[in-house]
């Protein structure tokens, strides 16, 4: 890059008692001003920019005093104005409101193409920051097609270093064909040089050879029809060529100055040809991209080094469709064994000596106290809710995990590769948002339904959505896979999660073959860069869903323990004639087919009001044993490993909770589709159920 | 270049600015500034806002409850997620 020189303050003028104004009279030529201040020749400058571009420095650093601040006539938008000497010239310089096109779609907009058009000032400084250039030129794009000459000031050029990206002023100036000055406004550095290039352009106009973008080449011949009918009719000054093109993009105040201006037989053929052509926009704004394209590549060098790159390198895998799936299913995978591997023998103690313990110790303490209320304590409170509380280390690394995940920025990129294989399995389209918010929680997933046009399509994806796996039931399978499955908990726990996907995309297949008929769905998701993690923000994480997750303890789990523990008393004596025993009356034949006792099925039913009760009744159910052997291993002596996957295949495949079905109900406006759901969700969930036991039996393994 | 945007939104799927600037040979930044463009003009819309708002009202936020919504690409206020629109089909 060349080297930016300091402007002198030598150079700055005084000009004092010059009045500060830009001329407003669009007849007086540039020429005649020359000729009539052969001496002092007196030039307007406008300043052209984006907002925030460095526009007002330049304006400023040039003006410093002298310059003027009022209102544009009829407009409450500010108008700046000043002054500028250079060698035997005056500079007028006027800084126009910051604009990001010249659409007119904002009174700003309209002021900018107004002044260039109708006072015609000498020259257009665009200043652009260079950091930013892609968009910086969607500006200057526009400006090129005004009829007045237009010098290049790049602005912010140090900051494009410190980015990475080294912008070749030369090379862009040769691919634009104007003159174009790097500059570093903030501290006066290549002011001077931009001076000079408007003054060497004002002295020899025929240097100025610019190269516009051009409309999308099947747009060219519209153009050239709709120029030709209007050619003669344009009102002075504005040019014929880019009235066209601003027809075509459909300007509305354009479209009402020739309609205003054309014979109706010639307006009627304007009109009808933009009628056919309502979609040109995208040919006029996508020939500015491509020439916008044209110039990056040509002129900047993308950064190579940094963060960017790191994202881009990360995502080639992390994005990919096939490595993308193998990197979320390992990084599931990584998440159960760890959660496992640090927390599992923290649960398992917990279990034994606080929750067995406890138990142990209020029995013995209330000796003489009445037997329901030793009962209520002992077995309804400490071994319902308490045992639930004892998975508080697995779900504090479970959220850790996931928090780091989120923080590091995995998060969006495991929600993309998702879709990729919902996609390969047939299922895809407007449904997936609201599916994704399913694996945080089912209720946002069914309210979600209704960005989907098609009732019948939102229908269905109400009735998909508590098929995906949310963090309740995560969690449910998290703490009772290594109770029946010790070492190997991991592997089952993740092919849970997968087995649950798999089941979502073959319903979603037969969904999408019969609802959505193939329809494409698109989406475009913007991925945040990867960074490293934050301790903070991962703790604030644990600690917002540990205390979220205790207080459901304290709440709906306590009163469900204390019901089952109820239930599972009275009308007595002992389990079996209690409620809860005629309830696993009813259930058993079920459960037979499946090698499960009545206690699980009873744990299902009470996962009704929340996902988590199915451990506090279990708890409930198992944990009044007469040794303080924990909750785990009482289990895993009662339920043989096919009966125990089959249970939890069920728990996560079995229907939602009430707050989802309630929603399901809200969102559906009846109690129908809410008896639909539960049925599906049992034929599936029983289905799997029995077919894993089935088939466990078949092959001898677990039974 | 916009119609080429709509061309590969068309094909279906979820795409990342990445991608797409990837098959365009553009920067990110400019497909980033084109979506931002098609969506001015009506072609894309954007669904996060519309998906989150959906969401029933509650006294301490429609996602309180979720322990991912922290980690929510869809309602994460940084990140946008854009759909076609009907005009775009058309």
């Amino acid at each position: 890059m060349s080297e930016i020189s300091s402007l002198r303050g030598g150079a700055m003028s005084v000009g004092a008692g010059h009045s500060a104004a830009p001329r407003h009279n669009p007849t007086h030529s540039s020429s005649q001003r020359e000729t009539a201040l052969s001496e002092e020749r007196v030039i307007t400058v406008a300043l052209a920019g984006q907002p925030n571009v460095g526009k007002s420095t330049v304006f400023n650093m040039l003006t410093g005093l002298n310059q003027h601040v009022g209102n544009w006539p009829g407009k409450t938008i500010e108008q700046k104005t000043g002054t500028y000497r250079y060698n035997d010239t005056t500079i007028q310089l006027v800084d126009l409101p910051g604009t990001y096109s010249l659409t007119a779609n904002s009174p700003e907009e309209q002021v900018a193409r107004d002044f260039i058009i109708k006072e015609q000032p000498d020259i257009v400084v665009a200043i652009v920051n260079a950091a930013t250039l892609e968009r910086s030129l969607y500006l200057l794009a526009e400006l090129v097609w005004l009829p007045v000459p237009i010098v290049l000031g790049l602005n912010m050029v140090d900051v494009a270093e410190r980015e990475g990206y080294r912008v070749e002023p030369h090379v862009l100036e040769a691919a634009l064909g104007l003159p174009v000055v790097p500059i570093i406004a903030t501290r006066n550095q290549g002011i001077r040089e931009l001076v000079q290039a408007v003054d060497i352009l004002v002295r020899d106009p025929l240097r100025y050879a610019p190269r516009r973008p051009e409309i999308r080449e099947d747009h060219q011949a519209v153009l050239d029809e709709i120029e030709s009918l209007i050619t003669g009719y344009v009102p002075s000054p504005y040019p014929s060529d880019w009235v066209a093109l601003k027809l075509l993009e459909g300007d509305i105040e354009i479209t009402r100055m020739i309609r205003e201006q054309l014979p109706p037989d010639h307006w009627e053929r304007v009109h009808n040809i933009l009628k056919q052509h309502e979609d040109a926009i995208l040919a006029v704004a996508g020939g500015r991209y491509e020439w916008i394209g044209r110039m990056m590549r040509a002129a900047v060098e993308q950064p190579r080094v940094g963060q960017v790159t790191l994202t881009d390198r990360l995502d080639r895998v992390a994005t990919h469709p096939f490595l993308g799936l193998l990197v979320l299913v390992g990084i599931l995978a990584l998440v159960f064994w760890l959660t496992y591997t640090i927390a599992s023998p923290l649960q398992g103690w917990l279990d034994i000596y606080v929750v067995q313990g406890g138990a142990e110790l209020v029995r013995g303490a209330l000796a003489g106290a009445p037997p329901w209320l030793v009962g209520l304590l002992a077995d309804g409170v400490i071994t319902g809710a308490g045992t639930v509380l004892t998975f508080l280390p697995i779900l504090i690394i479970f959220f850790a995990i996931l928090g780091l995940l989120e923080d590091v920025g995995y998060m969006a990129r495991a929600a993309y590769v998702m879709d990729r294989f919902m996609h390969a399995m047939g299922l895809h389209g407007k449904s997936f948002l609201p599916l994704f918010l399913g694996f945080g929680c089912n209720v946002p997933a069914v309210a979600g339904a209704r960005i989907i046009d098609s009732p019948r399509a939102r229908l269905l994806t109400i009735q998909l959505a508590p098929l995906v796996p949310c963090t309740a039931r995560m969690a449910v399978v998290a703490l009772l896979t290594p109770a029946f499955f010790g070492r190997g908990a991991a592997l089952v726990a993740w092919g849970l999660v997968l087995l649950n996907l798999i089941i979502l995309a073959v319903v979603g297949t037969v969904v999408n073959r019969l609802v959505f008929k193939g329809t494409h769905g698109a989406f475009i998701m913007e991925l945040p860069l990867y960074h490293i993690p934050n301790g903070r923000t991962i703790g604030m994480f644990v600690w917002g869903n540990t205390t979220a997750f205790l207080r459901k303890a304290g709440s709906i789990i306590l009163v469900v323990s204390v019901i089952v523990w109820a239930l599972s008393v009275f009308p007595g004596p002992g389990l079996e004639n209690s409620v809860i025993g005629y309830l696993g009356l009813l259930l058993a034949p079920i459960g037979q087919l499946m090698g499960l006792d009545w206690q699980p099925m009873v744990a299902l039913v009470t996962s009704f009001a929340a996902k988590e009760n199915a451990i506090a009744t279990l708890g409930v159910l198992y944990g009044g044993g007469e040794e303080a052997t924990g909750l785990g291993a009482t289990m895993a002596a009662s339920i043989p490993p096919a009966a125990a996957l089959a249970f939890l295949a069920v728990t996560m495949l079995f229907i939602p909770c009430a707050a989802t079905l309630a929603t399901i109900r809200q969102e559906t406006g009846g109690w129908r589709w809410v008896v639909f759901n539960v049925g599906l969700l049992l034929v599936i969930s029983f289905g799997v159920g029995i077919l894993i036991y089935q088939g466990a039996a078949l092959i001898g393994w677990g039974v | 270049m916009l119609d080429q945007v709509l061309g590969m939104l068309a094909e279906g799927g979820v795409h990342t600015p990445a991608e797409l600037a990837n098959r365009l040979d553009v920067s990110e930044r400019l497909v980033e500034h084109m979506l931002a463009d098609l969506s001015r003009m009506g072609y894309l819309r954007s669904v996060s806002s519309a998906t989150c708002q959906a969401l029933p009202p509650d006294d301490a936020g429609p996602c309180a409850d979720c322990p991912l919504s922290r980690a929510c690409a869809v309602c994460e206020p940084g990140g946008q997620v854009w759909a076609l629109t009907q005009k775009a089909f058309r």
